[in-house]
């Protein structure tokens, strides 16, 4: 456990970087797809300056420079004076994607990305070329002349110096979360020449008074060189908790409130007159009720209700919820040893000892399916990290692309999300070099310049299906068979079918690249991804149409901490088969067995012959029997659409097994993914059927020359 | 003249105490004792200015006195003066 309190503090800061890099991510999406409102400009540039204010806090200044220059051209943005085009999305991307690597410099204490200065430039460029703003926060002293260029009449923030008239009017809530009007009303006061007011207008006596709820407003006004962007960053943690409303040199008006305040309930009250006296000087009440206060009110009321969506959250390390999954791993076991235990002392089935075991039963997995829950993780940060893949595999072959994401919110473990970002980044980068035909080549064949990428995350029965798709050619069949055969892959006459040739991509060593390109040629091929995939207890398969696209499917299991498995006796060891793998369950009949060479067997299924493999055989349990008549196969179904059957001699039963790891312990053992403990304490190994069979001898006949030697 | 101090912290953790506390007062002048304060906050605010309010509307005087430095502080950041939360009526 860290102990340093610093240290720690750092440590979440740099988890709420991450959060608020996602939500910049999602505002600029929502952005690019032409959402222009002002409360989504609002999140990309919170984002940016929260990152900012917390990177000074630790002194990060290398982010703080590059957060302040960014921030400094999205405000331009936020106050209307730059327009949103394509060109300026790419490089707000861009400026994103390098602010996600400033900060992982930060807090890896890596090296900050080269280009950082390029793109800030080019962002300023934006804004009229700005010269490179120094890496302080001296906002103030460039930004006024930008303004006093631009057009007085679209912006709402006149040149300074100016006066301004603040109200802010605190909810419930900013007390109910410990916020407080008077550090905010004292940053105000520091700003500029500040002239306050109380509004007690609300305010009753004593009878019905709730000494909780929010019934004070102020209104300030401050005159002094500064922007609205200084004054709304006073109330930046507290926008969603009050009302704010900015006007600027607008008088105050005594008439402002008085048709939304209450009546006053005492007559005797006076405000106080010394100090509103500079806002007394009344103008004609119809210049007092301005445009704004109903936009900005509309406008605050939006993420109030946003920001109440989420719900609350409680971040937990992730140590502590390995724990607890273990440990209700371990419930489950002794759950079932109980239940075993119960069973094995004859109890009648009634009686209440069985009926309260069933309940706990239950409850145990209800606790489980929850504890799984907790670790499961939207998809959603992954195929962020996609999409900016995309964006610079793009940029670098100088093609167009666009990822479309689909079931972002879908649910998966966070070691499945953690071991997934590989392969899919190399099958996206894939995608872009292969699968999308360059500008003209798509124009001639009648397709829209802009090639499109689809990732799409769903459940599908227990399971989590990505799928990633590309509108490009397809695979080109013939090219494929032909390097395949130049190395040798496969042989010259080979009968293959379409979906075999697409198949053949898995195959180790296999590149279809003409020439190695920078960006996916990187020796490592899709056999690599298929392994990866594998590891996970997942299956990829491909599909492919000509000149429509070709597209990817992940199969994945939902946890790695349990699995559905079978359980088995084979040559009384129990074993535990995943119940993902198998396809079927048959009793052999002798017409079902075929001879096949003078050690091997095959089986007649439904019109194909399978492999005939005794697990008791090839883990070594005793040798093959002399007559597998009547025995029972367990069929089951490789990635490669291979299928195999297994013979076991008895099946025990169906049940979710707790996956306990052998490999740190042991290593890779051929055949064998895992083990788990029963409900007697007996240890049982969980097969990989598909690494099985391919290390499998399939001996299901004694050699007659061993047997004699 | 009866005398309620109030709490250091006049912030959302004590607001409602002292709301009861001062309410039980009601109806007689009440001096409260603002020397101890060395935060007052927005519902700290409201409720002085409620309560003088109510002390006006009952013809009672209610005077803030000692007052903190830190009270009188937080008075001018908040734009308020004295007369908002004190009730000058004699009885």
């Amino acid at each position: 456990m860290a102990t340093d309190p610093m240290a720690e503090i750092r440590a979440s800061f740099f988890v709420e970087c991450e959060e608020l890099l996602e939500s910049l991510q999602d505002a600029l999406s929502e952005m690019d797809e032409g959402q222009h409102d002002d409360e989504t400009i609002n999140v990309v540039f919170r984002a940016v300056h929260s990152i900012k204010g917390g990177a000074g806090a630790f002194g990060l200044e290398a982010l703080v420079g590059f957060a302040h220059r960014y921030e400094t051209v999205l405000d331009e943005l936020r106050a209307g004076r730059l327009a949103i085009t394509p060109e300026a999305m790419k490089l707000f991307f861009h400026a994103a994607d390098l602010l996600q690597d400033q900060v992982r410099a930060a807090r890896d204490g890596g090296a900050p990305p080269a280009d950082a200065e390029t793109c800030l430039q080019e962002l300023e460029a934006l804004i009229g070329g700005v010269a490179p703003a120094p890496e302080a926060e001296e906002v103030s002293d460039f930004q006024p002349m930008g303004l006093a260029l631009d057009f007085g009449d679209l912006t709402i923030e006149p040149p300074a110096p100016n006066q301004w008239r603040v109200r802010f009017t605190p909810h419930d809530a900013l007390y109910a979360s410990g916020n407080e009007p008077l550090h905010l009303l004292r940053a105000l006061g520091e700003l500029g020449d500040c002239a306050l007011r109380c509004d007690f207008e609300r305010l009753g006596t004593l009878d019905g008074f709730d000494p909780e709820k929010a019934l004070l407003s102020w209104e300030a006004t401050i005159t002094g060189e500064l922007t609205e962007g200084e004054i709304r960053e006073v109330f930046d943690f507290v926008e969603d908790v009050c009302d704010i409303d900015i006007l600027s040199n607008e008088p105050s008006q005594e008439d402002g409130f008085s048709d939304m305040a209450l009546p006053p309930l005492d007559t005797g009250f006076t405000p106080s007159e010394e100090i509103t006296d500079p806002l007394h000087a009344a103008e004609s009440p119809a210049q007092a009720v301005p445009p704004e206060p109903a936009d900005s009110g509309a406008e605050v009321a939006a993420p109030r209700e946003v920001a109440k969506e989420p719900g609350a959250t409680v971040r937990v390390d992730l140590d502590r919820i390995d724990r607890l999954v273990n440990l209700v791993g371990e419930l489950v076991i002794n759950q079932a040893m109980l239940a075993q235990s119960v069973a094995e002392a004859g109890l009648a089935p009634n009686s209440s000892v069985m009926t309260g075991l069933e309940a706990f039963m239950m409850l145990t997995r209800d606790i489980q399916d929850s504890v799984m829950m907790i670790r499961a993780q939207p998809v959603k940060p992954l195929f962020q990290r996609m999409a900016r893949i995309v964006r610079e595999a793009s940029a670098a072959v100088g093609k167009e692309v666009r990822l479309r994401t689909e079931g972002e919110a879908t649910e998966v473990d966070k070691t499945v999300i953690e071991r997934l970002a590989d392969p899919l980044t190399h099958m996206i980068r894939n995608a872009v070099d292969h699968g999308l035909e360059t500008p003209s080549e798509r124009r001639a064949a009648g397709k829209p310049e802009e090639g499109v990428i689809t990732l799409t995350a769903q459940h599908r029965s227990g399971r989590v299906i990505i799928e990633i798709f590309d509108d490009g050619a397809g695979i080109n069949r013939p090219k494929v068979r032909e390097i395949a055969c130049r190395k040798g892959l496969i042989a010259e006459d080979a009968v293959l079918s379409d979906s075999d040739i697409d198949n053949l991509l898995f195959l180790p060593g296999f590149s279809t690249a003409s020439q190695v390109s920078a960006l996916s040629g990187r020796g490592v091929g899709m056999d690599v991804v298929r392994s990866a995939i594998q590891a996970l207890g997942g299956r990829i398969s491909i599909a492919s149409e000509p000149g429509k696209g070709t597209r990817f499917s992940i199969s994945l299991p939902l946890t790695l901490a349990v699995l559905d498995g079978m359980v088995v006796n084979v040559a009384d060891e129990t074993l535990v088969v995943p119940l993902s793998s198998i396809l079927e369950t048959a009793t052999l009949t002798a017409e079902d067995i075929r001879s096949l060479g003078p050690e091997t067997h095959v089986v007649h299924v439904r019109g194909v012959f399978v492999p005939l493999y005794d697990l008791g055989a090839e883990l070594g349990y005793r040798s093959p029997k002399k007559n597998y008549e009547g025995d029972i196969v367990l069929l089951t179904a490789h990635e490669n659409g291979a299928r195999s059957a297994l013979i076991v001699d008895t099946i025990l039963e169906q049940r979710q097994v707790v996956i306990k790891g052998l490999q740190r312990s042991y290593g890779h053992i051929p055949g064998v993914a895992a083990a788990t403990i029963l409900g007697d304490g007996q240890i049982a190994l969980i097969l990989d059927p598909a690494d099985l069979v391919q290390n499998a001898s399939g001996h299901t006949r004694a050699n007659q020359l061993s047997l004699a030697g | 003249m009866t005398s309620l101090t109030l709490a250091p912290r006049l912030d959302l953790t004590q607001v409602s105490d002292m709301a009861t506390a001062i309410r039980a007062h009601a109806g007689a002048d009440l001096v409260l004792d603002a020397g101890q304060v060395t935060h007052l906050g927005g519902l700290g605010l409201q409720l002085l200015a409620a309560s003088a309010r109510h002390w006006r509307a009952g013809g009672h005087t209610l005077t803030i006195s000692p007052r903190s430095p830190a009270f009188d502080e937080a008075l001018a950041i908040f734009g308020v003066s004295l007369d908002d939360i004190q009730s000058e009526e004699a009885a």
